[in-house]
């Protein structure tokens, strides 16, 4: 039976992307009933919200996304499709995984990482003050709920996936209430995990030891404002947005998305990578439980790059359009 | 600065249910961890024991004004743990608004 999933094709470069994943999907072995839904630009310039209303309840009854860049446009007061998604979907968990990738030379060999970023709390509240006229204040929420369901994520993750290790990523020597609850709540759920190897460390710290022992980490868990750096950090290690995959899960759904913009100065252009994109949607095939169908596709990439085919941001000539059929044809 | 209103931090588990007027405030909306929960539609997530209750009015108001207010919360038997007045120089927010 086909896997049924909500498709948003994005702004910009979102919709030749998407085309890209559909040409190696097609030649895979799974069978997906793709559901178009609307967000971004488009419904903006429609005069609709920037993810409609209809967009949010198809994705909850459906409960898996895959979603293209998408455009936020600047100086309307409009609000972060992006940002959106996660919060009315309530997706708390953002997880991308960070590996080396054969034909994307980077100095980090053997990268092999899965972030785990909570999504919904953090001083991505967005709780601010002017106190006094040269005085702001940010409030940072962490609450002991968002904290447990994120690692326990982080946790869940690495028992099924075979990890070893997981790291709990905070500054609780400075922010002693805040980021020590965190910490906590880490520790506590961590004994239930026994088989799964518990450390922490401190998040300036943690960037220079992923710089020069990336090989010592697996899964790293942390709140949202450490996640969001990390997790660039770590992708730039991999190669680049270009070829970053990303999901956000929540209880109900999943989305799974580039974590790269909509770069809309190459829409039509057939230039941009697909690579994010197409991993986000392998990302999406483990969820779905086609574990052949992801091993297969994420084979054919490999080759793919190996063999030199690659798009102009990895130094190649490709247009999108060919890459994707490039790692259809080693799927054949 | 000109103050024009109230956050209420108040220790709750639900979305209370609050007056809606108190002298020249209004309530205008309830957020929990940044969200609008209140008015409707609120989406469905996990509420902390932690809503932002804001009272505001577009006309100026007075440090009487927000104290009167506090006083009928705690009177109707809510817990408040924290409030932050809201101010606007030059007719401009020094806020920030929920999703």
């Amino acid at each position: 039976m086909a896997h049924k999933v909500c498709l948003i094709r994005g702004d910009g470069t979102g919709p030749e992307l998407v085309q890209a994943v559909e040409t190696v999907f097609k030649v895979a072995k799974v069978d997906i009933d793709w559901i178009e839904v609307q967000a971004g630009l488009k419904c903006v310039e429609a005069g609709k919200p920037i993810v409609p209303k209809e967009t949010i309840e198809k994705i909850k009854e459906v409960g898996v996304g895959l979603k293209a860049p998408l455009t936020t446009p600047i100086g309307t007061g409009s609000v972060s499709p992006n940002v959106t998604l996660r919060k009315r979907l309530d997706l708390y968990a953002c997880v991308r995984p960070i590996r080396s990738l054969p034909g994307v030379p980077t100095p980090f060999d053997g990268l092999d990482l899965v972030i785990f970023r909570e999504n919904t709390e953090d001083l991505y509240a967005q709780i601010e003050y002017m106190v006094t006229p040269t005085v702001a204040q940010s409030i940072k929420i962490i609450s002991e709920f968002g904290s447990e369901r994120i690692v326990r994520a982080a946790f869940e993750y690495a028992k099924k996936h075979g990890r070893k290790k997981v790291t709990c990523v905070h500054k609780a020597n400075i922010m002693k209430i805040a980021d020590g609850l965190f910490l906590r709540t880490f520790r506590r759920v961590a004994e239930m995990y026994p088989e799964i190897e518990a450390t922490d460390n401190i998040v300036d710290n943690q960037c220079m030891q992923l710089v020069q022992y990336w090989k010592k980490y697996d899964v790293l868990v942390m709140s949202n404002l450490y996640g969001d750096i990390l997790s660039d950090l770590a992708a730039g290690m991999m190669g680049g947005l270009g070829v970053a995959p990303g999901a956000n899960y929540g209880e109900g759904c999943a989305v799974f998305e580039a974590v790269h913009g909509s770069a809309p100065k190459y829409a039509g252009l057939n230039k941009v990578n697909p690579t994010a994109l197409l991993l986000s949607a392998t990302l999406m095939l483990d969820h779905l439980g086609e574990v052949q169908a992801q091993k297969d596709i994420e084979g054919a990439l490999s080759a793919t790059l190996s063999k030199g085919v690659k798009t102009y941001d990895l130094g190649g000539t490709a247009g999108t359009q060919e890459f994707a059929e490039a790692v259809a044809s080693e799927l054949k | 600065m000109e103050l024009h209103g109230v956050d209420v931090y108040i220790w709750t588990p639900e979305t209370p249910d609050l007056p809606k007027q108190v002298g020249p405030l209004s309530l205008l909306l309830i957020s929990n961890r940044g969200t609008k929960v209140y008015p409707p539609p609120a989406p469905e997530m996990h509420l902390i024991d932690w809503p932002r209750c804001r009272y505001f009015s577009e006309t100026p108001v007075t440090d009487r004004d927000v104290n009167e207010l506090l006083d009928r919360l705690s009177a109707d038997g809510w817990v408040w743990t924290k409030a932050q007045k809201l101010y606007r120089i030059d007719r401009v927010d020094q806020f920030s608004k929920p999703y």
